[in-house]
């Protein structure tokens, strides 16, 4: 559903991703964690199609992401860290809009569902300035999953939610990968990662250093010293000794 | 206590100044930096550096009669001191930023050494105001010198009492003296004031000195012969004390003057510092205030200055599916707001032709329909310059969130004509009103008479080309959005100071070169259209056909400038203007 092969992207001189080659089939959710800087921000915006890639190939739900971008972005939502919103639209002018941009017909009952399933039904009629930042969070995750992408970016989903909609959250994740969609989530939370992530992906200085199911990555990480959880396989695998990354398809 | 916020002011200065000089390095902000630099050179310095009116006396003697300009200058700052007493009803609010909030005030710092951090950081700006004012009132005569002091003075101790008269009124809140007693109790004082002069000028004022001499003399004679009675010339004393320095004509007098003044701004500082009223969680709500406006100022979100983004009911349901640039309109004209709702426009229609017919009908005058006729003319051609440097709900407005534009599946080109399709709209309609008007004004006047083409050839002529005009104006602004995005940047990176004032410039020029190049081709097809149909002896057949004619090859341009922008949005890339990421 999602491959990228030599993915590369330069700011200038300074190198922000550096040839990243994974894949994702659908019903796997891949867990991208790294240091701060490490690029995981870049590759999701790479990913998403935000920003060109200065080098690689990218596809998404059978498309070329820089040949076919507007098949592909059809097909793919992203879910910033930051809610971006538009100020003067209220959350169902939003849901409104986006299903227009999406061509989503008969968007409303959808879109009520999302409503509910988020607990946004009572700010319908909302501006982002009059929600808190975790609604604001779930009226981007809402506006995200009105078309039913197949494949879904998440940019530290769970920042600013309560623990109920932490709860909520991840079971929403989870029910999109059952229905068959492919998800890449990029979060500090290394607990959240290890309790919904198939398969993890290790960046450091734009590289990547590990990759695998959560089972292979732990497994490679522990064979010197014992068995271990995603906290100690991340400070192994990102620290100055860590061994050379292994190949995933 | 106060070494920590010498540091932060120092250190906040110091790197401000240093990144501007940096900043420099790039030639955008360095061609920005030369002509900003050239146009306040031009405009300001030279004549306070060459050969201005220095060293002429002051500014009493330039005016025509002999007029008490310090009574007048102590009048207005009567005026302006007893507004702030009357006007305000919030609690007291020292303006910090955000972060300064978030460091000083859970750190163990009293409330009078943060008033004195505030009353020393407001002392760049009245320094500022101080050398803008001197700049300008230099030009009418005097001496530098004393008009930087006078001014230093009269601005410093009026911020003075501003902050204590914000106290007070905190305080007397506090103490359960609500707004509008305070007020009564302001105007009842100015009420014995203005009651006591008049009581004791009526008797004294020779009445019909008001009847001689023409333009305003007599009445600032008049006046100024108020303002010496009692007990109002007593009142003005310390603002005349203020305003002296300003106006003193030599050294000596500047000296004499100089005491007065600085004692009253001592006062004002000893009543400020003393004063112990908590401003804390009034400054709070100010500070965030105008964190907003600055954002919504840098960003171009004009109407959000006014407070927060108001709820807005669409001008039509949007279908789920159908063009996609209708999307975008759909959006932007929420954003415009109810201001331009149809509700609006039919009734400012109705009245307006109402109001001409009814006057036109009763032969009232054709001074109000003159007057009504140059208005709209004017309105409507400034319409056509300014109503796409006002009317923003398009890129402009959008660039902040590109990022989410970019993620949606929509070609660049439907992007770039939604955008432009709301302001285009709302200035045409805004155009097409006036138009109306004129051609419902104008043959009442008179104007038209003895015109070689019928008038609404010429309204139906102008009405066909002005929404391509308009398109094309929104492109060059939307287009220069997409080239230099850094120039329209918001947030703590947009280009501020002389620089952003030359790129301002330089983008002023561009944008003129370019509406003129735009309009060549129009130009030509307008007139060799209009000459070959006036050929047939039909003149306003002619007129209409070129105007059509015109009409296509802006249409043509506006089309080609659509495709152009939409590939320059496609290629747009965000990676030079978002941050790096994690």
């Amino acid at each position: 559903m999602i491959n990228v092969d030599g993915l590369t992207k330069l700011y200038g001189d300074f190198v922000a991703v550096q040839e990243l080659t994974f894949g994702v089939q659908p019903g796997e959710v891949l867990g991208l964690v790294g240091p701060n800087g490490a690029g995981k921000t870049t590759t999701l915006r790479c990913l998403a199609g935000i920003i060109p890639p200065s080098r690689g190939r990218i596809s998404v739900a059978g498309h070329d992401l820089l040949g076919q971008p507007l098949a592909a972005k059809k097909e793919l939502a992203f879910c910033m860290d930051e809610p971006r919103l538009f100020e003067y639209l209220t959350v169902e002018q939003h849901l409104n809009f986006t299903a227009r941009l999406y061509q989503v017909k008969d968007f409303r009952p959808l879109a009520d569902q999302l409503l509910d399933e988020l607990e946004l039904s009572p700010k319908r009629h909302a501006l982002p300035g009059e929600l808190s930042r975790g609604m604001k969070q779930k009226l981007v995750i809402a506006c995200g999953l009105l078309h039913s992408p197949k494949v879904i970016f998440f940019d530290e989903p769970l920042t600013g939610l309560d623990p109920l909609g932490i709860r909520r959250m991840k079971d929403s994740i989870l029910k999109r990968a059952r229905d068959g969609a492919a998800i890449i989530i990029s979060s500090h939370l290394l607990h959240l990662v290890e309790e919904i992530c198939s398969h993890i992906l290790i960046l450091k200085n734009g590289r990547l250093v590990a990759s695998g199911t959560m089972d292979e990555i732990t497994r490679r990480f522990s064979s010197e010293t014992g068995g271990t959880d995603l906290e100690e396989v991340f400070f192994r695998a990102t620290s100055d000794a860590a061994p050379e990354p292994g190949p995933r398809a | 206590m106060t070494a920590p916020l010498v540091y932060l002011f120092w250190h906040t200065w110091r790197n401000r100044l240093t990144s501007r000089l940096k900043r420099l390095r790039e030639p955008k902000y360095l061609v920005g930096g030369i002509v900003g630099g050239l146009y306040f050179y031009f405009y300001f310095f030279r004549h306070f550096l060459g050969s201005g009116p220095r060293g002429r006396p002051g500014l009493g003697p330039e005016v025509g009669f002999a007029m008490d300009i310090e009574g007048f200058g102590a009048l207005a700052m009567l005026i302006i001191v007893a507004g702030s007493w009357f006007l305000p009803h919030s609690r007291a609010a020292l303006t910090f930023s955000e972060a300064e909030i978030a460091f000083l005030f859970p750190a163990p710092v009293t409330r009078r050494t943060l008033i004195h951090f505030k009353l020393f950081r407001v002392q760049f700006r009245i320094l500022f105001s101080t050398f803008i004012l001197t700049l300008v009132t230099r030009r009418f005569g005097g001496f530098a010198f004393t008009h930087a002091v006078g001014w230093w003075l009269i601005l410093s101790t009026l911020d003075l009492h501003f902050l204590g008269c914000s106290f007070a009124r905190t305080r007397l809140l506090d103490r359960g003296v609500t707004n509008w007693r305070r007020r009564l109790l302001v105007l009842g004082l100015l009420g014995m004031v203005v009651g006591g002069t008049a009581v004791w000028g009526w008797r004294s004022l020779p009445v019909g000195e008001l009847a001689s001499g023409s333009g305003v003399e007599p009445y600032a004679r008049y006046l100024q012969s108020w303002m010496a009675v009692p007990p109002l010339n007593g009142v003005l004393l310390p603002f005349r004390w203020m305003a002296r320095p300003f106006l003193t004509e030599s050294a000596g007098a500047f000296f004499w003057a100089l005491g007065p003044a600085v004692l009253i701004l001592l006062l004002h500082y000893t009543w400020v510092v003393r004063s112990n009223v908590a401003f804390e969680e009034a400054s709070l709500e100010a500070s965030r205030k105008l964190a907003e406006r600055v954002a919504a100022v840098k960003s171009g979100k004009l109407h959000v200055m006014g407070g927060k983004a108001k709820r807005r009911s669409s001008l039509f349901e949007l279908a789920s599916t159908g063009p996609l640039p209708t999307a975008f309109f759909w959006k932007n004209l929420i954003s415009a707001g109810q201001g331009f709702s149809p509700r609006i426009w039919i009734v400012i229609i109705a009245v307006t032709v109402g109001v001409s017919a009814g006057i036109g009908r009763s032969g009232l005058g054709s001074g109000w329909l003159s007057f009504a006729a140059v208005l709209c003319g004017i309105l409507g051609g400034w319409s056509v310059l300014m109503g796409p440097q006002l009317m923003r709900q398009d890129l402009r407005q959008d660039l902040p969130l590109m990022d989410v534009l970019k993620l949606y599946p929509v070609p660049g080109w439907q992007v770039v004509l939604g955008e432009l399709l709301a302001p285009l709209a709302i200035i045409t309609v805004f155009q097409y009103v006036m138009v109306a008007v004129l051609c419902g004004v104008l043959p009442a006047t008179g104007a038209t008479r003895g015109w070689a083409v019928s008038l609404p050839a010429v309204a139906l002529a102008t009405a066909l080309v002005l929404p391509f005009l308009n398109l094309l104006m929104l492109q060059i602004l939307n287009g220069a959005v997409l080239l230099f995005p850094a120039w329209f940047q918001s947030g703590r990176e947009a280009p501020q100071g002389i620089e952003a004032t030359g790129q301002r410039i330089l983008f002023l020029l561009g944008q003129m070169l370019a509406l003129a190049v735009g309009l060549v081709p129009a130009a030509i097809v307008f007139a060799a259209l209009f000459f070959i149909v006036r050929l047939t002896g039909m003149a306003s057949l002619a007129v209409v056909a070129g105007g059509c004619g015109a009409a296509l090859a802006l249409a043509g341009e506006a089309a080609l400038g659509v495709f152009l922008l939409g590939k320059m949005y496609d290629r747009f890339d965000l990676a030079a203007e978002l941050p790096a990421g994690g």
